[in-house]
């Protein structure tokens, strides 16, 4: 009894226990809030990526004759665990916003004018594989969002802009709230999209003539990734070939695979039977293709358990240091309990409990702290980048909208409870010293 | 029994009824060695003793001598290189560690000449030191309510009625040694072992502190054993020792 007793007056009389415990709940709050923005970075990339790249991608090797987008469709179809494939065109273009000089101010990404990627789809095969009518729905902006999210290109006539509707039979594009936020635009304003024609493949030494078309907003989409959303804008299948003049129908091939199915023996099977029918192709799973981010992402969290090693030496330290400090100014009290009656494995266990106080307060400060640190950091990021002006996250650095935050409740406990435990251990040390200790040199101590 | 262990007046009645009575605490040949950087100081060689249920003895020497190392030996705080010595009819030097442990916080209470008490705990909780200690934290449960009554009715009994929240911070030196005498008598020992217990003292307080020792030692039928180097104090004793080069004489009238 006396030990608990006396190791809670040890323990809560002295400022220097309260800085220990401190000291290890920053250290556990700090730990969990890292962990929790890398395992919500890596989460928030793996369904990004999964969602805009589909289970399996096939890029047709088209050198020499372009692919039926029908035959290249029905072959990938006939694969019994490949659930629906949508073809879809690729090309680069500059962006304008149309009847603006073609830099509204010095950031590129928000410039009237910039480099896109213009994907061609086919919308009702987009939904069907894709995320697609996820991103139309997460659009936060109410005038932002499309007219039919089921036919997402189909802009309204009352929602044209232009007072004499001289645009009124334009194609329609697909743009990113943050684009249309930025660019002051919204629904039914006129852009240009400017590329390089298929016709100018044709070597008659006439210089190349771009292929300028404008479109009308017809609403727009949000992924959540800022590089994407900064960087992309949709237009119809039909659209694409006509304002490109391409005789390609794919450049590439989204594929949905059936719940559970391995995904690399389907891309197995997929890239054998192509090359089979003579539709040569490269076929990679979602994984594949960006293995390169995902390992890094994956490698940045693994590092984290090296620091945790260096964060428990450090968590230990302190603890150690108090602890001693505490055997080191109550050798005469060592020497009181001994001639009191208290055997030598007593007086050690008052000083190992006063480190299981410290090591546990302070990992349960830690564990509540960092839980509630890492469920609240945006709102701590606003109050922090609205209080002093400063930016602290740079979206376009990590590429997105807001910080990422996944919590792994068994990840946190570990880390709290490898923290107690090995604060716990280092504790024995000098609780063993004080166990040791001559009471009559202990009584003698000046 | 050698002539240490007689009375300092070996005519009285009292010294008869010693010589017929078990003793309560028997040392015979207590010998220590320290060993200070090479050199071996031997402080007690073969010191004798006996002590006796309600008695009182004082112990002097000049300072050096070993009369601390003595007390330390008979409180088996410290182990002899050498010698025997029999606790209530348990011979003390072939138990464990924590079996004279036991020993000690049934058997044994000390009283220091600095108090020594623990600067977080109360004056009711440093009286309550030695029953804590007697208790797991079970057992502590069912004795808690008794060990604490106790304790009161004993710091009250020292005139501590009042301060017994206080810390020994907020306590003057006597009131301070009154706690320690207190916590010395919480468990009802058999011996109240005294290392100098007026030496912090002013002339006053010595003697109030002295007079309580005498009486509730005699009230409690405790054995007091005092070291001191106040005549005084030693004269009072029932009988009065002397540590001389290492053994224990008669002291001199």
């Amino acid at each position: 009894m006396y030990r608990l007793h006396l190791a809670s007056r040890y323990t809560f009389q002295r400022p220097v226990s309260y800085l220990a415990m401190v000291a290890i709940g920053l250290a556990v709050m700090a730990l969990i809030v890292v962990l929790s923005i890398m395992n919500g970075f890596l989460e928030e990339t793996r369904s990004f990526l999964r969602g805009t790249t589909a289970d399996i991608v096939v890029f047709p090797h088209q050198i020499q004759f372009a692919y039926s987008r029908e035959a290249l469709e029905d072959a990938v179809a006939e694969h019994p665990d490949v659930r629906g494939a949508c073809a879809r065109l690729v090309r680069p273009a500059i962006f304008k916003v149309y009847g603006r000089a073609p830099v509204l101010h010095g950031n590129s990404r928000d410039a009237a004018q910039h480099q896109v990627l213009v994907l061609g789809v086919d919308a009702e095969a987009e939904i069907a594989v894709t995320d697609f009518s996820e991103y139309l729905a997460n659009v936060e902006t109410p005038l932002f969002r499309v007219a039919d999210p089921e036919r997402p290109f189909h802009l309204p006539i009352e929602r044209i802009r232009d007072l004499e509707f001289k645009f009124a039979n334009a194609p329609t594009v697909l743009v990113s709230e943050e684009m249309l936020s930025g660019l002051l635009l919204r629904p039914g304003d006129a852009l240009n999209l400017v590329t390089v024609p298929d016709s100018a493949l044709q070597l008659d030494g006439q210089p190349v003539k771009p292929a300028s078309q404008t479109f009308l907003v017809a609403g727009a989409y949000r992924t959540g990734h800022y590089n994407h959303d900064q960087a992309t804008v949709y237009i119809s299948h039909k659209d694409f070939v006509r304002w490109t003049g391409t005789q390609h129908q794919v450049s590439e091939l989204y594929v949905s695979v059936d719940e559970g199915a391995d995904l690399d023996r389907v891309r197995d099977e997929l890239d054998a039977k192509l090359r089979d029918i003579g539709m040569v192709s490269t076929v990679e799973t979602w994984e594949d293709r960006h293995r390169i981010w995902l390992g890094a992402v994956e490698n940045e969290r693994n590092i984290l358990l090296v620091i945790f090693f260096f964060f428990l030496l450090l968590v230990c330290t302190i603890t150690f240091s108090v602890l001693t400090m505490m055997v080191q100014q109550k050798v005469r009290d060592i020497g009181i309990l001994s001639a009191m009656g208290a055997p030598a494995g007593g007086v050690g266990g008052v000083f190992a409990t006063c480190g299981i106080y410290i090591a546990t307060l302070g990992g349960v400060f830690g564990l509540v702290a960092g839980i509630a640190l890492a469920s609240n950091i945006n709102a701590v990021k606003d109050f922090i980048e609205d209080t002093f002006d400063i930016e602290v996250f740079q979206k376009e650095v990590y590429a997105f909208t807001e910080i990422p935050v996944a919590l792994d409740h068994q990840w946190n406990a570990a880390i709290a409870g490898a923290t107690v435990v090995g604060a716990v251990l280092i504790c024995l040390l000098p609780a063993f010293r004080a166990a040791r200790m001559d009471p009559v040199e202990a009584l003698r101590h000046e | 029994m050698s002539d240490a262990v007689l009375p300092a007046d070996p005519g009285t009645q009292a010294a008869e009824t010693r010589a017929a009575a078990e003793p309560v605490l028997s040392a015979r040949g207590l010998v220590r060695v320290y060993r200070i950087a090479q050199q071996r100081l031997e402080v007690l060689k073969g010191a004798d003793v006996d002590l006796f249920a309600g008695e009182s003895v004082a112990i002097m020497g000049r300072s050096g001598a070993g009369k601390s190392t003595l007390l330390h030996a008979l409180g088996l705080l410290d182990r002899p290189d050498e010698g025997s010595l029999v606790v209530r009819g348990v011979e003390s030097t072939r138990l464990s560690k924590p079996a004279r442990a036991r020993l000690r916080n049934k058997q044994i209470g000390f009283v220091f000449q600095f108090y020594h008490l623990i600067p977080e705990l109360s004056a009711l909780d440093n009286a309550l030191l030695p029953r804590r200690i007697e208790f797991g934290p079970f057992a502590w449960a069912g004795e808690r309510r008794e060990a604490r009554e106790k304790a009161r009715a004993l710091l009250a009994e020292l005139g501590l009625g009042e301060r017994m929240g206080h810390r020994p911070s907020q306590l003057s030196g006597g009131e301070r040694q009154r706690v320690a005498i207190a916590r010395a008598l919480v468990s009802e020992p058999t011996l109240l072992l005294c290392d100098e217990p007026t030496g912090n003292l002013d002339e006053r307080t010595s003697g109030v502190i002295a007079d309580l020792l005498f009486e509730i030692s005699e009230k409690r039928d405790h054995t007091l054993v005092m070291v001191t180097h106040d005549a005084e104090l030693a004269r009072r004793a029932d009988r009065g020792l002397q540590l001389h080069e290492g053994r224990l004489e008669p002291l001199d009238a």
